[in-house]
């Protein structure tokens, strides 16, 4: 009633190719996953699309598969099918962490993990775990696809790699062997909740020692970040907590404004 | 009035009572399964769009400017825009101030504050007023202004109000003895300041009026409020009809909790104002964004507070000086700082006392009525300074309290006498007993090592039941015993989630009228029934129902005496219950309840009573700063259990152990409704909720997801009260009040926990996670 | 344009903007007022409703999204025997007070129970993270649905 939403057409797709067909000959479209994004930044004005395009159909999109050293997840996948995902839990425990602590029931039954990535907000909270596991997108348009690596997505608020006429088609996640992952959000409040800052970590030991570090954040930069410095200076280091405690200061190389 | 309705008489004789058939008991309230289902109605469930004119707000974008005009043409040219109207419309007095004249409804000549309202937009259809509303061009010449209250104090050349001739609005004192002799008598002295913040009501529901013209002149209004009769006084007062033209309705309320007893008669005179300039049904409603904007909030307050005790661990003064930060109108600040300074001492035996307080003008939101009214901010101020005083004289928190918390026969430091009715401190030891305080206390304050430091803190606090200072205050209601045997109670109180109209008065009357409690049935919120004071000032029950008490009463001496004619016995020997009455003496001796009934109408005995009863109260002296400041206090201790991440700052509240002196608890049920969900908000506004201003004044945060209310994950373990049932004489059944009582120790009790986790003292609210890890690193 | 769904079982053809969230066609065309406007910014869970049997936020559903889905409110949970336990459970508990917050939190509890018949206190709280009230501090709605689920189980 009061957020008044400007005019715009509505259209429908139910096939991945008839998106792409609609996105390579619409100008000022945006599609809608699960719009909860979208519908919010219609209301506060903060984009002005003449048509939107709902995906919200295009079953195709909607899977999480197992391959074995990796998982395939579509764009469309709710974030709730991800919480729920015995699969994801087994194979990203990291990803089912991050995702299970994002808005709230609600939202989540109908918001989409593309539709959070696509969205490059500083404070997406599916970024950090996908970043530490060197997640890779694959990028449709009408002429093809393209694969990404997650870490060269986001290119500024708001911003990303793709173009007008591509869509985010899938996630690739690898299957880290062997890692320790954990997540962590701290907020205004337990739940429910924006990030002030998130972390997400993958850790790899062998013989007491780091073999590999990676570390994400959220909200501390233009875009979700690793910090690859602390990463770095960690490596190879004994596993106690204060090498950690004394390298997670380097972490703050990562963060802009400082 | 016979002898025998007198209500000092009834109300002993009903005091007295030692059985109960419902009082005491948890009673489903009427209203549960009404809501629960959807079909309770709520304002904005009586608009029907295409059928009512929808009215949009402007309001100002600068702080503090001179309106050189405002430009509506362009608004007036959208098809369906019924007009535009500012303050030059007003029929009758465009003045809403509560405690003084301060206050236009629509801005008169100039604004004050990012928010305050200059214009009302009418049209067809919402999305016609909103578009209208965006097009009507003001122009201002901006002013110099002020936002901070210490500053505003000061300076004479910013005035938000010029005719005042200074930013300092209002203010108070209360003396007792020499606080010069109290500090020389004392062995430790500690001094603070204390600083605490804005808090909003954040009702899930937010304000909507929708009014009615009817016919001859008059107009009917159902609105958001907490006083029927106040609506209606200041509805007449802005369209210029009398009071006896306007009927108020105020339907379900989706929260209350202060702010809309302030909000609620603006926005029913501004949808009244528009019905009565236009002729046509007219609906208001505020978005969330301009709840949080305009409404008027908690006040955010510095408090410099010095206190002595002597080594034996006695209090022996207090000089304590209260800033209000009252924004661009006063509203019920007066009041709200009156409640604070002569609450300032705590509820402890104090010597001598020095209190003043400010009430200061800045180019912000207005302060206002919230739970607590004044009262968690300075409560929290003496809390932590009794935490110090003990921890300098090498006392434990709670022993040290034990030896100061008033007592029967006591006087408070405004020289009240209390003669009755003080239940605190057995309240806090049963409290401390119960929480297993020292056992945590000692194990808290010997642990401080390692990321995670738990703390556990107390809190008391008193509460003064009904006006502050002598004011005069009252109930009433109206009780029908309708010729089926059903009983219809007409009350002024209004039904926001408290539940007294839907619990316990329905209680009360079934109780003293014998009649099976489903037979009772109570219309509330309605200038129809007689006067019967707010639904504010914990007053619901405790004031609030006396009339309902007191009127059912009379109805019962009447059917005694009609029962005792008919089973041939007396009066004293007649018992109803049941569904019929009886004679104790002969059981076998009985009459149904209905056909009790049936017999007063066929005999002539009047089946309805009023029950007004006017509160007996003392004179205050403000030039002398003493005197009788309320009939009875309640009071209330919280202890609460924390933790807090010395890595993050982020505080978590684990426990609360709430504990009341409170009188007679009618409903148990309801009673921890109001102090488990005191208790939540109390601790939101310890730790998460908190306004941004920018450098104009401007809520930055005028929304839910950046002010942000405790969830089900934030809400603590919450203990089952301990009671003490200090009896009111004159209470319904000996009951003081409970709706704000369990959030005025909520920040005292968190704050000295997590002073208590970290070593550190705590001076300023809130609690965020940046500013504990701040506090942490300041220490370091 | 003309969206077709289910509402509350029942099929409904309503002419709507593109522009229009669900919250407002449910109160404003189709008269269902259970469905309470909090926020429409998706932050309160006062306009929860199912969603082709989940909860989701009305405010933030534009319209034509929910074209062939169903949508369920209270009033058709009313007609049906299952939410008995769980409002009389809200009810004996004293989990209502302003109630304002309450026909959200009811349907999300039910779909919730239906997932999940025998919850741990976390997995109640965590269900109902997106549904906020400000009356009650939590504690009896918690109680109140730890009550319903045992009810549901025996009877
Ligand atoms: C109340 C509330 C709380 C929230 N809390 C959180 C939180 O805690 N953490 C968090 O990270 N986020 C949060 N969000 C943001 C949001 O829910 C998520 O970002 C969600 O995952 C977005 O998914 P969606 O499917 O709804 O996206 P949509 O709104 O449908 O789309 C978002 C954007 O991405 C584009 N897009 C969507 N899918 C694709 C695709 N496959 N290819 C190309 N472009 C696409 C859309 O055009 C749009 O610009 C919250 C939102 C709300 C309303
Ligand atoms: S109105 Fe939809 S979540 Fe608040
Ligand atoms: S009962 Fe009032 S918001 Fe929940």
């Amino acid at each position: 009633m009061f957020y008044r939403i400007p005019e715009i057409n509505y259209i429908y797709v139910s096939k991945l190719d008839e998106a792409l067909e609609v996105l390579h000959t619409l100008d000022n479209a945006r599609v809608l996953a699960g719009g909860t994004d979208l519908v919010m930044d219609l209301k506060i004005g903060r984009i002005r699309p003449e048509t939107i395009v709902d995906i919200s159909r295009v079953d195709e999109l909607k899977y999480i598969k197992d391959e074995g050293d990796y998982l395939r997840i579509g764009a469309l996948t709710t974030l709730q099918d991800i919480v729920e995902s015995s699969l994801v839990r087994a194979k990203a425990p990291v990803l089912v962490k991050a995702v299970n602590e994002m808005a709230s029931w609600q939202v989540r039954n109908v918001a989409t993990i593309g539709g959070n990535l696509c969205n490059a907000s500083p404070a997406a909270d599916s970024a950090p775990p996908l970043m530490v596991l060197e997640a890779r997108l694959i990028l449709a348009s009408r002429e093809g696809e393209r694969e990404v690596p997650i870490t060269q997505f986001f290119k500024g608020p708001r911003k990303t790699e793709l173009r007008k006429d591509e869509l985010l088609k899938e996630i690739i996640i690898p299957y880290e062997r062997g890692s320790g992952q954990h997540y962590i959000k701290l907020g205004r409040r337990d739940a429910f909740t924006l990030s002030i800052v998130s972390v997400a970590a993958l850790v790899k030991v062998s013989n007491g020692k780091f073999s590999d570090v990676r570390i994400a954040l959220n909200s501390v930069a233009p875009t979700p970040v690793r910090a690859y410095d602390a990463e770095n200076a960690l490596k190879g280091r004994e596993v106690n907590l204060e090498n950690i405690e004394n390298v997670s200061k380097l972490v703050l190389n990562s963060i802009s404004p400082q | 009035m016979s002898a025998a309705e007198d209500p000092y008489t009834l109300m002993e004789k009903w005091l007295k009572a030692k059985e109960f058939l419902v009082v005491g008991k948890g009673v489903r309230r009427a209203d549960a399964i009404e809501k629960a289902l959807g079909m309770a109605r709520y304002v904005e469930d009586f608009y029907m769009p295409g059928h009512m004119l929808f009215v949009k707000q402007v309001l100002s974008t600068e702080p503090h400017a001179r309106i050189l005009g405002v430009d509506a043409s362009k608004a007036l040219e959208i098809p369906g825009v019924e007009g535009v109207f500012t303050a030059k419309d007003i029929p009758g007095e465009n003045q809403v101030g509560y405690a003084l004249p301060d206050q236009p409804l629509l801005a008169d000549g100039k604004v004050r504050f990012v928010g305050d309202l200059v214009a009302l937009v009418a049209a067809r259809d919402f999305d016609t007023a909103i578009r209208a509303a965006e097009e009507v061009r003001i122009k201002y010449e901006p002013l110099p202004y002020v936002l901070d209250p210490l500053e505003a104090m000061k300076r004479t050349d910013v005035l938000v109000h010029e005719e005042v001739g200074s930013n300092i609005a209002f203010r108070t004192k209360v003396r007792k003895g020499n606080v010069e002799e109290g500090f020389a008598k004392s062995d430790v002295i500690v001094e603070n300041e204390y600083r605490t913040h804005h808090q909003d009501h954040l009702y899930l529901e937010t304000e909507g009026a929708l009014a009615l013209p009817e016919l001859g002149d008059r107009l009917t209004v159902i609105s958001a409020g907490q006083y029927p009769h106040l609506v209606r006084a200041i509805v007449s007062r802005v369209v210029g009809l009398p009071e006896s033209h306007v009927k108020v309705i105020i339907p379900y309320m989706g929260g209350g909790f202060g702010g809309k007893d302030d909000e609620g008669p603006l926005v029913a005179a501004k949808a009244a104002l528009v019905a009565r300039l236009t002729g046509k049904p007219s609906f208001l409603l505020y978005t969330r964004e301009e709840s949080l904007i305009m409404h008027p909030k908690r006040e955010a307050t510095v408090i410099k507070y010095k206190s002595g005790a002597s080594k034996d661990g006695k209090l022996q003064a207090i000089d304590v000086q209260i800033i209000h930060d009252t924004g661009a109108f006063t509203n019920r600040g007066p009041f709200i700082l009156w409640r604070a300074t002569v609450h300032a001492s705590g509820p402890y035996k104090v010597p001598h006392a020095k209190v003043d307080g400010y009430c200061i003008y800045t180019n912000k939101v207005y302060q206002g009525s919230y739970r607590g009214f004044g009262n968690p901010s300075v409560q929290f101020a003496a809390e932590a300074q009794m935490d110090r005083l003990a921890e300098k004289l090498g006392m434990d928190p709670v022993d040290f309290r034990l030896k100061n918390l008033l007592r029967p026969g006591d006087t408070t430091i405004t020289n009240q006498l209390l003669d009755h009715s003080v239940g605190v401190a057995d309240a806090v030891a049963k409290l401390a007993e119960t929480a297993g305080w020292r056992e945590k206390r000692e194990r808290y304050s010997k642990e401080n090592g390692g990321r995670y430091r738990k703390g556990i803190g107390i809190g008391v606090a008193w509460h003064g039941i009904s006006t502050s200072r002598g004011v005069p205050d009252w109930s009433n209601a109206l009780v029908k015993i309708e010729k089926d045997g059903s009983v219809s109670v007409h009350t002024g109180i209004v039904e926001m989630g408290q539940g007294s109209p839907v619990s316990s008065h329905r209680q009360i009357a079934a109780e003293i009228l014998g009649a099976p409690i489903d037979l009772v049935t109570v219309d509330f919120g309605t200038t129809d029934a007689p006067d019967t004071g707010a639904t504010h000032a914990s007053r619901g029950t405790s004031i609030g129902a006396i009339g309902v008490y007191v009127a059912s009463a009379k109805l019962r001496e009447r059917l005694n005496r009609l029962a005792a004619e008919l089973l041939e016995t007396s009066p004293d020997d007649i018992v109803i219950k049941d569904g019929k009455a009886y004679a104790r003496s002969n059981p076998s001796k009985s009459i149904s309840w209905k056909d009790l009934i049936k017999e007063a109408y066929a005999r002539g005995v009047e089946m309805s009573a009023t029950g007004y009863f006017f509160l007996p109260k003392g004179k205050f002296d403000d030039q002398k700063g003493q005197g009788y400041a309320y009939p009875a206090f309640s009071y209330v201790a919280m202890i609460a259990e924390v933790e807090v991440d010395t890595y993050t700052g982020k505080v978590r509240v684990l426990r609360i152990w709430p504990g009341l002196a409170a009188g007679k608890i009618i409903n148990p049920t309801q009673v921890e409704g109001q102090v488990e969900g005191a208790a939540v908000q109390g601790m939101g506004y310890a730790l998460m909720e908190q306004f941004v201003f920018d450098d104009k004044g401007r809520i930055l945060n005028a929304d839910m997801t950046d002010y942000v209310i405790p969830t089900a994950l934030d809400a603590p373990e919450i203990m089952k009260p301990v009671y003490v049932e200090d009896i009111f004489k004159y209470g319904p059944f000996g009951a003081k009040g409970v709706g704000e009582m369990a959030l005025i120790p909520a920040p005292a009790a968190i704050a000295n926990a997590v002073s208590n986790a970290l070593g550190i003292k705590v001076t300023k609210l809130p609690l965020t996670s940046e500013n504990v890890y701040f506090l942490i690193k300041g220490k370091r | 344009m003309e969206v077709f769904f289910k509402l509350n079982g029942q099929p409904v053809k309503v002419d709507v903007k593109p522009n229009e969230v669900l919250l407002d066609v449910l109160r404003l065309k189709l008269g269902i007022k259970s469905v309470k406007r909090g926020c429409e910014r998706a932050e309160c869970g006062t306009c929860t409703v199912l969603l082709d049997g989940k909860p989701t936020y009305s405010c933030m559903i534009l319209a034509p999204y929910v074209n062939g889905r169903e949508v369920a409110t209270i009033e058709y949970l009313k007609e049906n025997g299952e939410l008995k336990p769980l409002v009389e459970a809200f009810a004996d508990v004293g989990a209502v007070q302003c109630g304002f917050c309450t026909p959200g939190f009811l349907l999300t509890v039910y779909a919730f129970l239906k997932k999940n018949p025998s919850p741990t206190r976390e997995e109640i709280k965590k269900a109902i993270e997106g549904n906020l009230c400000r009356c009650t501090g939590y504690k009896k709605i918690i109680e109140a649905i730890e009550l319903a689920s045992k009810k549901m189980k025996s009877g």
